[in-house]
């Protein structure tokens, strides 16, 4: 009995040190942008993950989503990057092009082409992260934005929100015009206010429905149409402090301020996961029924029906990572991006997979058809490899007409001249 | 960093009359050695963590080079240096580095000198003046512009204050939009954060000149501005000489309070600090070559206003 025990020990003893000796774990590192609801859930991911291969560790660390781009171009150019991370649309595509990031692996998606994989996804999703016939990312959210508004402070103006809520750019300087409450020059509560940081997809679909565009079709032009980018900067013009001073990037910003129902504003551009942010920050708001969805705006002319462009995010896998990293970080994306109707009910993001936009939960979700709708109208920001800088130069102009006294010709000359140097630029 | 060095020097200097230029002899030789031995894991600290990056950085700005990129930098020469002479983006930053370290320095390093007077001529209350001036030195400065964002918007205490002192309603000084007001902003955020940081760095100086040098002035009839111009003054030499190297310094690497700024809304080009372009151009740009060219101008012009300020104020032929 002694000596059947003593042999036990030793062989657990043994087996112990030979797992010891040559058992591995595989260690992924992943990088993403901090968000509460998502972190729940991918958590729980990653526990389930590493249940189903016990050789894997994950480690999830999430930054700031200002800091993560950051971050990430800092590891990376110290080839030190994360087996896996995600990045906004535009701050992805220098990863592609400089093949950072390694393409999707199929084979570990169980599937036989990239057809296959395009035909799961809504048509044009994946273009943003496909370069020379292969695709480099996965997305896990694409965003659109429609406007929310509050109902009660327009019908305090006398307005009904259900007839009278603003469907042109001329009815959005009307309405505010109507519901803007000044404290001399101070705006106490705007009517409406633009997302200013967000110029690609926000503001540049006010040139596009003009006619306009960012970048000539053959690529080797910037700022094409002047007439359409005129009305655009005269627009901003009226809207800011030297014109009818109804609303500038210097307040806080308007979705905030929306959610928290102050009167400080009535209406702002955002996305589907609003909801979930009015509802985790003010629940009596949330339940009051007093806001709603309608869809971006256009001018009243518009040559083009084009909505606000989309953004999104992608998870990509560092081609520097070893073969074997690289395919459990693809496997792991995978199978994170297999639950889209949590990712949806329960951190509002929209993943484009056909199974989830035919999904009830999806469809039944309030407003999703306005989002729907206006995504189908639209198209993604302007993507290249300088296109921060691009944004940046469209930024330069807007403001530069909205809080200084430059006309738009001048302003639109600046910007054509620098877009155009930046374009040639090598 | 730089300012450390100096202080280093001065104290070593004052205290053991050694002069690393003159020959020394026997044990001021032997004390000269044990000083430099002492010094051995600075040198070692400042080798890795200052003089390798700014030798890397200087290597770096001869190529051109995109953060990204894993294909070999292409050297070309002084083709970076070039760009920027040309360049209208880095002329408007050196104007803008300018009209900042120029708004805050002086103001800084004088009123911080009043400051530390005031407080060291007061018999009671040193302490909590001290500590009142200085608690803002400790906060972050991302911290400190946040505080002063929320001030700046068009509804904040910047805008009612001003209107309830100069009887304004309703008026918007336009903190954050206005070019000039928008780089008094920033100069406001930094002086109030350093004032104090300086001020006490002046009160330790005036505390270091023996009393009775200031009580013989006083028996021989001197009032106290005459004790204050022609004592304290001259014997400070060297903490002046101090607080306003630190404090250009600093001025001229100031960065977080413009970022946060042009990140919530203000125009970039006013306070577009040579700082902020660097950091624009390496992570917006990816062209790491230039952003290390106009970090080595950078280092290159705050060690000649260094020199020369070290040159003009002459702070060796202090004797008490």
């Amino acid at each position: 009995m002694l000596k059947s025990k003593k042999v036990t020990i030793v062989f657990i003893v043994l087996m112990c040190m030979i797992v010891g000796l040559f058992g591995k774990t595989i260690e992924l590192v992943f990088w993403t942008h901090e968000d509460p609801n998502r972190t729940t859930l991918e958590e729980a991911y990653i526990a389930e993950f590493q249940k189903m291969y016990p050789e894997v560790k994950i480690t999830r660390v999430t930054y700031p989503s200002s800091k993560l781009k950051e971050v990430v171009l800092t590891a990376f150019s110290a080839r030190k990057g994360p087996d896996l991370f995600n990045l906004g649309m535009q701050d992805s595509y220098p990863y592609i092009v400089n093949e950072r990031v390694t393409p999707v692996d199929l084979r570990v998606l169980g599937l036989e082409s990239y057809d296959d994989l395009l035909s799961m996804y809504v048509e044009g999703t994946l273009e943003p992260v496909t370069y020379e016939d292969k695709i480099y990312g996965l997305p896990l959210e694409i965003t659109n934005f429609c406007l929310y508004l509050n109902k009660k402070y327009f019908r305090e103006v006398g307005l009904d929100p259900d007839k009278d809520y603003p469907k042109t750019w001329e009815d959005i300087m009307e309405t505010s015009e109507k519901l803007v409450i000044r404290e001399g020059e101070i705006l106490i509560r705007r009517g409406f206010d633009f997302r200013y940081p967000a110029y690609f997809s926000e503001w540049l679909p006010l040139v596009e429905q003009s006619g306009g565009s960012l970048f000539s079709e053959d690529g080797q032009t910037a700022i094409i149409n002047d007439a359409a980018w005129l009305k655009a900067l005269q627009f901003m013009k009226d809207w800011g402090p030297q014109g009818k001073n109804l609303g500038s990037p210097t307040y806080q910003p308007a979705r905030n301020e929306f959610n928290r129902d102050n009167n400080s504003v009535t209406m702002c551009m955002s996305g589907l996961y609003q909801i979930d942010r009015i509802k985790a920050q003010n629940p009596e708001f949330y339940q009051s029924g007093e806001w709603m969805v309608v869809p971006y705006p256009v001018f009243e002319d518009a040559v083009s029906d084009v909505r606000c462009n989309y953004s999104g995010h992608y998870y990509m896998v560092n081609a520097e990572s070893s073969k074997e990293k690289q395919e459990y970080a693809w496997k792991f994306i995978d199978f994170m991006l297999s639950h889209p109707e949590d990712y949806f009910l329960q951190v509002g993001l929209i993943q484009p997979k056909k199974t989830l936009l035919d999904s009830e939960a999806f469809t039944n979700y309030p407003y999703v058809d306005v989002f729907m709708s206006d995504l189908a109208k639209s198209h993604s920001v302007p993507i290249h490899p300088k296109g921060p800088q691009f944004e940046q130069l469209i930024r330069e102009a807007v403001e530069s007409v909205m809080l200084t006294k430059t006309t738009p010709e001048q302003a639109l000359d600046t910007l054509k001249k620098k877009a155009n140097e930046l374009l040639q630029e090598e | 960093m730089l300012a450390c060095v100096v202080r280093g020097v001065i104290f070593i200097k004052k205290k053991t009359g050694i002069d690393f230029i003159k020959k020394k002899t026997g044990i001021e030789k032997k004390k000269a050695r044990w000083g430099f031995i002492f010094t051995i894991p600075a040198i070692i600290f400042f080798s890795i963590f200052s003089f390798y990056p700014i030798i890397n950085a200087f290597i770096t700005s001869f190529y051109k080079k995109d953060l990204l990129s894993l294909s070999k930098p292409q050297f070309i020469g002084l083709g970076n240096y070039k760009y920027l002479i040309h360049s209208e983006s880095f002329w408007n930053s050196v104007k803008a580095t300018t009209i900042f370290t120029v708004g805050t320095f002086i103001p800084l390093v004088i009123m911080s000198l009043i400051l530390a007077v005031f407080i060291s001529s007061r018999k009671r209350f040193q302490k909590f003046f001290q500590m009142a001036y200085y608690s803002p030195a400790l906060l972050s400065s991302v911290v400190a512009a946040t505080i002063w964002l929320l001030m700046f918007d068009p509804r904040g205490l910047a805008n009612q204050f001003l209107n309830f002192i100069l009887n304004t309603p309703g008026k918007d000084y336009k903190w954050l939009t206005n070019p000039s007001i928008l780089r008094l902003a920033t100069i406001l955020v930094y002086f109030w954060k350093y004032i104090g940081y300086f001020t006490v760095i002046f009160i330790t100086g005036i505390a270091s000149i023996p009393q009775t040098i200031n009580e013989a002035a006083r028996i021989d009839g001197a009032n106290r501005w005459q004790v204050f111009t022609r004592i304290t003054l001259p014997l400070i030499k060297p903490t002046t000489l101090l607080v306003s190297i630190m404090a250009m310094t600093r001025c001229l690497k100031t960065f977080s309070t413009q970022y946060l700024f042009t990140q919530s809304g203000a125009p970039l080009k006013p306070i577009d600090v040579i700082t902020l372009n660097i950091y624009n151009t390496a992570i917006r740009d990816h062209q790491i070559g230039r952003a290390s060219a106009m970090s080595i101008i950078l280092f290159v012009i705050i060690l000649a206003l260094t020199m020369i300020q070290f040159k003009v104020s002459k702070a060796e032929e202090v004797q008490y």
